[in-house]
């Protein structure tokens, strides 16, 4: 049972990343990009291929995670974001953002191969104990996350200027933010968070192109769970994904893992369809 | 308007006429199979079509449903002896009542969360094939029931699918027609005034469901006949995406531009087999730039022309006076 929990808690940490990742992008555009789960899926393949294929030491490879996810963030943003932005009625980016995904994911899939990799150990630890890095580490950096974006949030200016734009972009435009810069800042720092997580996390998950589905289905869970806009509440949304995964793994076996947790996602989302601790939106006639 | 319509109509029956006589002229068994192909997904692709392109659900799961349909028919075929062309109707039915299942809660969700939840049910019915060996056989597949004798060719197989997709085509095309098609629409577009006009939205995204999930599983069992054998990893997200794509490629609210749409992303990754490798990535291409540059697909493209053509109005922007318009504010207090 303890390891049931460890690697539940682990793998709800990386779904509590995802859904931060879903957060920080819905907070400024009002767009869930389907590609959340990519950031992760990216870091993780960059990490493992700079350290494991060109040998470089883990600075390295951490300076090139956080340089791809701001990179692929920004291209997001510019792509698949800020042109569909005007009409955001007709769900076309639903459409562009999961187009998004699948160029990405096919793309690393042909040039780094479909099969998963191992992933290199990222501090010298002894390998098989429960404290593993590989389930402390999603978890640390899922906590750290929370923190430092609460507090970027709060405590800086360009972080009370997401908020403004999160909260009323016209308003924001009017008091002189520029809303298309904050707009693609915010996706870098998905970016930057998502690849974070995937590196974090890769010991856990490997280096595996498809990835960025399942731990876009995950976050989404943990998103449901814990209510758009909340970092808390991803937080403690993914942590109950995780360990719902994780036992229902335990009981049932792996195969009826993506079973439960659509069945309890239905579940929630008939009882609320906006989530949890969703706010409707639903403009009144 | 009536005129393009007219003339839409025309094009889609010559065209229909033309690829259902096309592989009787062709003794290349091949593209007999392309033309199968073909046939067999535009059937899936017809149903998804009333559903993604008229009323605007965005269903990425259809996999799960042609799975589903492709197993039906296979498992009645061996343990209950049906024969193939009560199957066929057997695999629409079942999943039918399985688009009735997932329909019911996931269709009260608004665009995104749908999309996930078709996702993961298609990713459901993926693993539960592989995984469940007692029914399926795992990854070792089974083999599909043989049709009776004079079907049995691929001529027959031709004949069967191509007329089932024609008859498909027509109900779809007469739905689309009808009132209740322009109520899909009018569910995609603007839902809050569907509603007020009296339109029962669950009711219909309900229907369409089920419709498309009945037109899935024909086209699932039919996928199997084709095939001869069915192993799941012949279900995978790149298909369900692929009929996705065609729909928008081809337009929203349209017929043809689909099909066209589906039968050219079908026969492309066939004729140039080096390019299959690159098939998925291709799909993600063209919805990318689809959906930034013409999000109205094909379709959309050729009513332009056609109303350039036939009308030459243009609207003027007019520059206000701002000079004018200064001095009489500002003169009067003066």
């Amino acid at each position: 049972v303890g390891y049931v929990i460890v690697a539940g808690l682990a793998l709800g940490a990386t779904y509590a990343l995802t859904a931060l990742v879903y957060n920080t992008m819905y907070s400024t555009s009002k767009v869930l990009n389907f590609g959340a789960g990519q950031f992760a899926m990216a870091g993780g393949i960059i990490c493992a291929w700079v350290m494991l294929s060109l040998h470089q030491p883990l600075w390295v490879a951490t300076i090139a995670v956080i340089a791809v996810g701001a990179l692929f963030g920004a291209l997001t943003e510019l792509v698949a974001v800020r042109r569909v932005m005007a009409d955001s009625d007709s769900h076309l980016w639903v459409l562009t953002t999961l187009a998004l995904a699948t160029i990405v994911e096919q793309a690393v899939g042909l040039v780094w191969g479909w099969d998963p990799t191992p992933f290199p150990r990222l501090f010298k630890q002894p390998m098989g104990t429960l404290l593993d890095q590989k389930f402390w580490l999603p978890v640390a950096v899922a906590i750290a996350a929370t923190v430092l974006l609460d507090l970027f949030y709060r405590r800086t200016m360009l972080g009370k200027s997401f908020l403004a734009v999160a909260e009323d972009e016209v308003a924001a435009r009017a008091r002189g933010v520029s809303s298309a810069k904050v707009r693609c800042l915010s996706y870098m720092l998905a970016g930057v968070v998502g690849a974070i997580s995937g590196m974090a996390a890769g010991q856990l998950n490997f280096a595996d192109p498809s990835l960025g589905m399942r731990l876009g289905l995950g976050g989404f869970l943990a998103l449901a769970v814990g209510g758009m806009g909340s970092s808390v509440g991803a937080l403690i949304g993914g942590l109950f994904a995780g360990l719902l995964n994780s036992f229902s793994t335990d009981l049932f076996g792996a195969q009826y893992s993506d079973a439960v947790a659509l069945g309890v996602l239905a579940i929630i989302l008939i009882i609320r369809p906006l989530g949890l601790f969703g706010i409707s939106n639903t403009r009144s006639v | 308007m009536s005129n393009i319509l007219f003339s839409n109509r025309t094009i889609s029956t010559l065209a229909v006429v033309a690829l259902a006589l096309l592989p009787f002229f062709i003794n290349n068994l091949y593209y007999v199979h392309i033309a199968t192909t073909i046939a067999i997904y535009w059937i899936v692709v017809a149903g998804l079509n009333l559903l993604v392109g008229f009323c605007g659900q965005l269903s990425v799961g259809h996999i799960g449903l042609l799975a589903i349909g492709s197993y039906t028919m296979v498992l009645a075929g061996i343990h209950l002896g049906v024969p193939p062309l009560l199957g066929l109707l057997l695999s629409g039915i079942v999943c039918g009542f399985v688009g009735l299942l997932l329909g019911l809660p996931s269709l009260r969700l608004s665009g995104f969360y749908f999309a996930m939840v078709t996702l993961a049910f298609g990713q459901i019915v993926a693993e539960a094939a592989l995984s469940e060996q007692w029914l399926t056989n795992g990854s070792m597949g089974l083999p599909a029931p043989e049709m009776p004798a004079l079907l049995s060719s691929k001529y027959g197989l031709y004949a069967v699918c191509a007329a089932i997709a024609l008859v498909i085509t027509l109900i779809t095309k007469n739905i689309a027609s009808s009132l209740w098609g322009s109520s899909l629409i009018a569910i995609r577009d603007a839902d809050i005034a569907a509603r007020s006009l009296g339109i029962r939205i669950f009711r219909a995204k309900l229907i369409t469901f089920v419709f498309s999930g009945f037109t899935a599983g024909v086209g699932g069992g039919l996928f199997a006949l084709s095939h001869n054998y069915i192993t799941p990893d012949a279900y995978t997200f790149d298909l369900s995406l692929f009929f996705f794509v065609s729909i928008i490629i081809g337009g929203r609210g349209a017929i043809l531009g689909p099909f066209l749409g589906m039968a050219v992303l079908t026969a492309l990754p066939e004729m140039v087999s080096s390019l299959a490798k690159y098939s998925t990535f291709f799909y993600g291409t063209i919805l990318l730039l689809v959906a930034l540059l013409a999000p109205g697909g094909f379709s959309e493209l050729i009513r332009q022309f056609g109303f350039r053509k036939g009308r030459q109005a243009v609207p003027v922007a007019s520059d206000p006076d701002l000079g004018m318009l200064r001095k009489e504010i500002v003169e009067p207090t003066n």
